[in-house]
């Protein structure tokens, strides 16, 4: 199940990347290329592997930052950063743990679904309350809802668990 | 904190301080998800472990190609742990059949046993302990902890048997055993005759002697006791021969374990002396402790070239018993003459079993006419040494290591007595 997430967001990223570097096409193309060679990551050589993971987050963050810069839409540039993050992060676990029981893949994808629901959450609030993404009033206020939602839980889970030890 | 924490910190970072620096506020947007990320560590900090291990090696001593069966359990009186990957930390040298890892989640309260199953070649392994590494899910913060569970496991030299070692030396002890005394008393072999004196057995008058001198003459008989006998194992680098991965002092010790086998068996008195890297020496014993002693002793025996023990001359014979047996196991060197004949001079009754070097050479070596001609000297040398060691009544066994002990003590021993 990890491995098709982390295909899926490997591809997804490689697509937000084109249509961010929609205008530079030759960049665009090398990394949609290299996207896809993320797709596949784990069918190479493990030392490749391990050198091509960190490689293409990156790449991407670094081209989705070029991107930025050149004008492009910011919202691609915070998906990226999304989806990039997810399928190393999926890599990572998968190198590990190729073999885990499924209560274990569900616990995992719970945690990195959080925190990217998280993240990206926030960033979107932030492109929200600069003005680059414009959405309803109310739909800018359930996104802030949930994401204020989900920090207030997150804070709290944890100094709970802080104060039970 | 791991090497995924510092990327993405990194890179959450940089895009930070470009954000900053180029006063644009989409950059500082996109960081925020990799910030979110890096702070995982601080919000889920691993939980605090609490851990008991116990480790069973059975059994913890094996002979030379012998399996041996390793059980670590490792308790959590902790927390649940998402994921944990637990190693036994091995010695080098050793063959593992099985893994010796355990990779996945770890609940409160439950017991992991990890089972493998070692073998080894001759020696002393040392297990330290248990190397645990816990990671959350995310692989943003990892703890690794060491769990000292040692335990020790010996591969003993393989035993081969020997038939029979005729060794007369001149003190016995005054226990019964196997090797003549040169004493009259209970015994089997015939000693001498004397005037009969009452109490004497009767089954024991002989007659024929009685009757030519016109006496009761009565027979006597050897006593048999038990003796003490010093084995030297011979382990200087000088002697060392190396070759193909064999190794010549394997085969001395090979030889010293059948030799400490044999003379505990026949019930004599066993001391153990490796002469080499420094003096090691089992103190005389019987029975089955002395046989573990020494098998122990001999499993840990390494090479040494410690300059003071580069030849015979500094061999502390004192720790030998006067007038006992010595059984030296050493290929020997041209030097070893004197010190080995001052032995013999002195009292000892001195028996080689040398590992034949050249013979032990020659196999590894390429079968053309230099090799034989090399061989030619190598030969005229040693014959020279050994004879020269007869003629000092020295008892000298050479031995081709490609042939049992067995055939070489009997060739040279029992044969050349007839």
């Amino acid at each position: 199940m990890i491995l098709w997430v982390k295909r899926g967001a490997a591809v997804w990223s490689g697509i937000f990347l084109v249509a961010l570097l929609y205008s530079h096409t030759e960049i665009a193309i090398i990394g949609g290329i290299l996207n896809l060679a993320w797709v596949v990551d784990e069918k190479l050589r493990p030392t490749l592997s391990k050198f091509i993971r960190p490689s293409i987050l990156m790449i991407n963050t670094v081209l989705s930052a070029y991107g930025v810069l050149k004008g492009a839409p910011s919202i691609l540039a915070v998906l990226i950063a999304g989806t990039s993050l997810l399928s190393w992060n999926a890599g990572l676990f998968l190198r590990r743990w190729r073999d885990a029981p499924l209560t274990v893949q569900y616990r995992y994808l719970k945690h990195l679904g959080v925190i990217l629901a998280v993240g990206l959450g926030t960033g979107l609030c932030a492109l929200t309350l600069q003005g680059h993404f414009s959405l309803r009033f109310f739909w800018a206020f359930l996104l802030m809802f949930i994401v204020g939602f989900l920090w207030l839980r997150i804070i709290s889970k944890a100094s709970r668990k802080e104060s039970a030890r | 904190m791991t090497g995924a924490w510092f990327l993405v910190s990194s890179l959450g970072l940089v895009l930070l301080l470009t954000g900053l620096l180029l006063k644009n506020a989409t950059l500082l947007a996109m960081a925020l998800p990799y910030f979110v990320f890096s702070l995982l560590p601080f919000w889920r900090s691993l939980p605090k472990t609490q851990w008991k291990v116990h480790r069973s090696i059975e059994p913890d001593h094996i002979w030379g190609d012998q399996s041996c069966h390793m059980t670590v359990s490792l308790t959590n009186n902790g927390e649940a742990l998402a994921e944990v990957t637990l190693t036994d930390m091995l010695p080098d040298g050793i063959q593992v059949e099985g893994l010796p890892t355990y990779h996945g989640n770890f609940e409160a309260g439950k017991v992991h046993v990890v089972r493998y199953d070692i073998r080894g070649v001759r020696g002393k392994y040392e297990f330290p302990g248990v190397e645990i590494i816990i990671n959350d899910l995310l692989e943003m913060n990892r703890q690794e902890e060491f769990l000292p569970s040692p335990g020790t496991f010996f591969v003993l030299p393989a035993i081969e048997k020997i038939d029979k070692i005729k060794i007369s030396p001149r003190r016995t002890r005054v226990y019964t055993g196997m090797i003549r005394s040169r004493e009259s008393g209970t015994g089997v072999e015939f000693f001498g005759t004397r005037a009969y004196v009452p109490g004497d057995p009767l089954r024991h008058l002989n007659w024929k002697a009685g009757a030519r001198w016109d006496l009761l003459i009565t027979n006597l008989f050897e006593q048999e006791r038990v003796a003490d006998v010093g084995i030297i194992l011979d382990a200087r680098s000088v002697v060392e021969i190396r070759a193909n991965g064999e190794s010549l002092f394997e085969h001395s010790v090979r030889a010293a374990t059948a030799l400490a086998e044999y003379f505990l068996g026949e019930g004599n008195r066993v001391g153990l002396l490796i002469y080499g890297r420094f003096v090691e020496w089992t103190f005389p014993g019987y029975g089955k402790q002395q046989r573990a002693k020494i098998l122990a002793a001999l499993s840990k025996s390494e090479l040494g070239d410690h300059p003071v023990f580069k030849e015979f001359r500094n061999l502390p014979i004192r720790v030998f018993p006067p007038q006992s047996q010595i059984v030296l196991v050493s290929p020997l060197l041209p030097q070893d003459l004197y010190p080995l004949r001052y032995l013999r001079a002195v009292g000892y009754r001195v028996l080689i079993i040398s590992p034949d070097p050249i013979a032990f050479e020659k196999r590894f070596s390429p079968q053309d006419e230099y090799t034989a001609l090399a061989e030619q000297i190598a030969r005229v040398e040693r014959n020279a040494t050994l004879s020269k060691l007869r003629r000092a009544r020295v008892n000298v066994v050479e031995w081709d290591v490609a042939l049992p002990l067995w055939i070489s003590i009997r060739q040279s021993l029992v044969e050349r007595r007839r």
